[in-house]
């Protein structure tokens, strides 16, 4: 590598006398180099080069954590009933009840249950072939199945989420790039 | 003719990392990549594409860190006289142990890339996922990936004096990082867009903070693959084009301190991507909790 080999032929030849690490590998013409009237610090690529790293992570963090600053919630009761919908398909993702909406929780969970089952079947009618695909099938659906034991996780839902682990959820941006699987998510609730 | 040059009071010499904390970080790399391939191949659930991508992540961990240990021990027998310092054996040896390296960073690189990609499949594509990601895709898409990483290094590893082979080297690195980043900062959109929606609920106030720890796990992602590998990279352009620049010189001196910082990414590369999966944490729980 001519990063090994580049490093200073001249360290090595000190090495013998004093330091007990050496890099020995081989050494083209490079002379060594000269320190006579530098300008600038002699450690200014170093120190440049990580504030430099820093200053673009954190610049990273600050936009992303902007694009989640934009927008503010809004609760609309005439729009309930599309609410209602997005509910849906949200609990179909996270398969989990939300605490919130105990009014609505029986017929939520029914609807959102019978949901599930059409996407599962769906899934499963689109994996029947293949065997080895119901092992995994079911350790991602778990969360599905969890519907009726668990309450209240919520936050764990939104951690899941975010923390992108076990991310197979639906789509349900307008602009998605799903073909026929907006056909699962626009239609109203099948109870089966 | 020492006196003239190198022994100037203001010179940079080598920062020194000792023996102990670079055999130490290595093994500990080494051997935490070997646990999840082992949990990985033990536990059938764990046979999806998910986690052969991070398989293929450890793996290539796995080889920056072992090339690590092997160049120190060729150090030890060098310094105790088993080896010589001009042989041609020692030669292709040195070849041979660049190439893995180079080798493990691509193969990171496209690791990383190759699950980026697939959760991305898992979020947009998600209910023709099994379809698009079947196992044996999934298998074909790293045996190219890691054919085409093997070639690269050892054309790399051979011509590495050519200007032509550096720069690509250091211009597919930032690309892949950029393309990497693009693919989760869309992801991240989409879940920041379904916390809204959950927001939009009466009584429901915990989305900041979800998606202040979406923004922050991304950073992580990104930040540690940069701040580990990034120095290396720019220590290969700095030794191809300034190498007597007192100012290069300088930054080429801390070069041990790059490599530790390579393997120290082998050791936090599981912690973010391996065991934040529960089914893999339950696999080691078995592994080591339950009795025989």
């Amino acid at each position: 590598m001519s990063a090994l080999r580049l490093i200073s032929n001249r360290t090595s030849q000190q090495a013998l006398s004093n330091s007990d690490y050496t890099w020995d590998y081989e050494y083209y013409e490079y002379g060594p180099v000269s320190f006579e009237g530098l300008k600038a610090h002699k450690y200014s690529i170093v120190i440049g080069f990580w504030v430099g790293l820093a200053v673009f992570v954190i610049f990273m963090f600050f936009v992303l954590t902007l694009l989640t600053k934009t927008g503010a919630p809004h609760q609309d009761n005439a729009e309930l009933s599309e609410k209602r919908f997005h509910m849906n398909s949200f609990v179909a993702e996270f398969g989990r009840p939300l605490e919130s909406e105990r009014v609505f929780s029986h017929q939520m969970a029914e609807e959102s249950q019978s949901l599930f089952h059409f996407c599962i079947n769906e899934v499963d009618h689109m994996n029947k072939e293949e065997e080895s695909q119901k092992g995994p099938h079911l350790e991602k659906n778990t969360h599905f199945q969890e519907v009726p034991k668990s309450s209240g996780m919520f936050e764990e839902d939104l951690h899941c989420l975010t923390k992108f682990n076990i991310p197979n959820f639906v789509n349900t941006e307008q602009n998605s790039s799903l073909g026929e699987d907006d056909l699962l998510i626009s239609e109203p609730p099948i109870i089966l | 003719n020492i006196s003239d040059f190198s022994l100037n009071i203001t010179d940079c010499t080598q920062v020194v990392v000792p023996e102990e904390v670079f055999f130490t970080v290595a093994a500990a790399g080494i051997l935490e990549n070997l646990l999840i391939l082992i949990a990985v191949v033990r536990n059938k659930n764990l046979h999806l594409p998910m986690y052969f991508f991070i398989c293929s992540l450890a793996i290539s961990d796995m080889l920056g860190s072992l090339y690590k240990t092997l160049e120190n021990i060729f150090i030890i027998l060098c310094k105790m006289g088993y080896l010589t310092r001009h042989g041609d054996f020692e030669k292709k040896l040195d070849d041979a142990m660049d190439s893995m390296f180079i080798l493990s960073l691509l193969g990171s690189i496209f690791s990383l890339l190759a699950i980026a990609a697939d959760r991305y499949i898992t979020i947009f594509y998600a209910l023709r996922y099994h379809n698009i990601m079947t196992l044996r895709r999934a298998l074909v898409i790293l045996a190219i990936i890691w054919v085409f990483c093997a070639g690269s290094s050892i054309a790399i590893a051979l011509f590495s004096y050519e200007a032509a082979t550096v720069i690509p080297f250091t211009i597919l690195f930032p690309l892949m990082m950029f393309f990497i980043l693009c693919l989760y900062v869309h992801m991240f959109l989409l879940a920041r867009s379904h916390a809204k929606k959950i927001a939009s609920l009466p009584s429901s106030t915990v989305h900041h903070r979800t998606n202040m720890k979406g923004a922050i796990t991304l950073t992580i992602f990104l930040g540690v693959f940069l701040c580990c590998w990034a120095p290396f990279v720019l220590h290969i352009l700095l030794a191809r084009f300034c190498p007597h620049n007192p100012y290069c010189a300088c930054y080429m001196s801390i070069f041990h301190v790059n490599g530790t910082l390579i393997m120290c990414n082998a050791i936090i590369n599981p912690m973010i991507f391996a065991f934040r999966s529960p089914e893999l944490r339950s696999t080691f729980k078995k592994m080591f909790y339950c009795p025989r």
